[in-house]
């Protein structure tokens, strides 16, 4: 009986779930420009020197053992937190570029695709970095290589600055300052 | 009314999978099954299959242990071309997104062998709503089904939500019937398999199971027959500005 009644609810949960998904993915009838809105800034830099191989050296041989593993959760913390706005603002750049993809204008279709497969690719290094990064906090030592997180997210940017000057040359848009 | 062999009873047995062959026939006339070449088998001979045990359970002749036994040939079937359905949605969902396609495909094979193991794991542990091996067997098996069945709808629902993957209309109203059929199917054989209900309660399970399958292959007929609406997206509201703040901020860019 218990076994039916999980189960039960198994069922229950998931028709919930498979129709809150269905709601909320309907296609996107907001402008573009509200999504643009939603595109939070990133500071690169700080996020590079965050995962710095370099910097994390520097610091253990500077830090005594348990110190450098305070700082180095903290600064794992931070590259987290830049990577989980990577992540959303890459899955805003997928919206927006899924409707731009049925342009008649062959080039900016063209360049909604890249956009669209960057943006992707972006969110899925997004999430293997972050596993990563809660894998590290577990061990601090262990090396952290997001690397792809920052080359992905730079080659994102260019592609939807690409896209926005295609959509509308002679205007800017205004995702391209917040990336 | 709500008996078994009733009217209702028989129409609800016969009519949904009736219009399931039709809707298969529709999209062949239609020169769609190209595209969903496993929807439109498992549309024709799910239904035909379904057709066949009716005539089974209504022919004086056919006995009870031959009455399980196609029962269990059409569940084989049945089971077989839902999954080839799963892969195929699967397939033309991520054929568009070549950069997540690879991670789709392994994660759905993970997580397809995560659910047998714990579909298995849960027929492990009931204990068999009948002295009849057919029959208890076909019960978990159906339960087993299901398990597998909505766990990949669900993960397919989520992977797709997360990625903001945009479905093929076509493909999202087959899912969307298969999901809604297999929650509701789900639940039931899990009642049916592990809680031994009452023949009256069996009965009722049976008339919510052909009604669900009805709900379901009407969606279907929704999705195949009702054109997509057009959707118009506007260009972007853009501020008003000019080339250079563009320049300006592609040469911030460059410079991070």
């Amino acid at each position: 009986m218990t076994l039916a009644l999980v189960l039960v609810i198994a069922a229950a949960l998931a028709l919930v779930l498979i129709l809150g998904v269905t709601v909320s993915t309907r296609p996107q009838l907001s402008p573009g420009s509200a999504l643009a809105q939603r595109i939070e800034p990133i500071d690169i830099e700080a996020f590079r020197n965050l995962i710095s191989p370099a910097e994390n050296e520097y610091l253990r041989r500077r830090l005594p053992a348990t110190e450098f593993r305070r700082v180095q959760r903290e600064r794992l913390r931070a590259a987290a937190a830049y990577i989980r706005v990577a992540g959303r603002n890459a899955a805003l750049l997928v919206a927006i570029g899924q409707a731009a993809r049925s342009a008649s204008d062959g080039a900016t279709a063209e360049a909604a695709h890249e956009l669209v497969d960057n943006g992707l690719l972006l969110r899925r290094n997004a999430t293997i970095a972050l596993l990563r990064i809660y894998l590290a906090l577990a061990w601090p030592q262990s090396a952290l290589a997001a690397a792809p997180i920052v080359h992905g997210y730079e080659q994102l940017s260019g592609r939807a600055m690409l896209l926005g000057r295609l959509q509308n040359p002679a205007v800017p848009v205004r995702i391209s300052g917040n990336l | 009314m709500l008996q078994a062999h009733s009217f209702l009873w028989n129409y609800l047995w016969v009519a949904p999978n009736l219009l399931s062959v039709s809707l298969g026939c529709l999209i062949v006339r239609r020169g769609l099954n190209r595209q969903i070449p496993a929807f439109v088998a498992f549309l024709i001979l799910a239904g035909l299959g379904d057709l066949a045990l009716f005539g089974a359970d209504i022919a004086p002749f056919v006995s009870a242990r031959n009455y399980w036994v196609v029962a269990w040939a059409a569940l084989l079937l049945e089971a077989v071309l839902k999954f080839f359905v799963i892969g195929e949605v699967l397939s033309k969902l991520l054929m568009p997104y070549s950069s997540v396609s690879r991670l789709g495909r392994n994660l759905v094979s993970g997580s397809g062998a995560i659910l047998v193991l714990l579909a298995g794991l849960i027929a492990g542990f009931a204990h068999g709503d009948n002295p009849f091996r057919l029959i208890s067997g076909f019960h978990l098996f159906e339960q087993t089904v299901f398990v597998v069945e909505l766990g990949l709808i669900v993960f397919l629902f989520l992977f797709a939500a997360y990625f903001q993957l945009s479905w093929d209309r076509l493909s999202f109203g087959i899912l969307l019937g298969l999901s809604i059929s297999a929650c509701e199917h789900l639940a039931t054989w899990a009642v049916i398999a592990n809680a031994s209900p009452s023949e009256h309660t069996r009965t009722l399970f049976g008339f919510m199971g052909m009604a669900t399958y009805h709900l379901c292959v009407l969606i279907w007929f929704y999705y195949v027959l009702v054109p997509q609406k057009v959707v118009t997206m506007s260009v972007l509201p853009l501020p008003e500005n000019n080339l250079a703040v563009w320049n300006r901020e592609l040469e911030r860019l460059l410079q991070q």
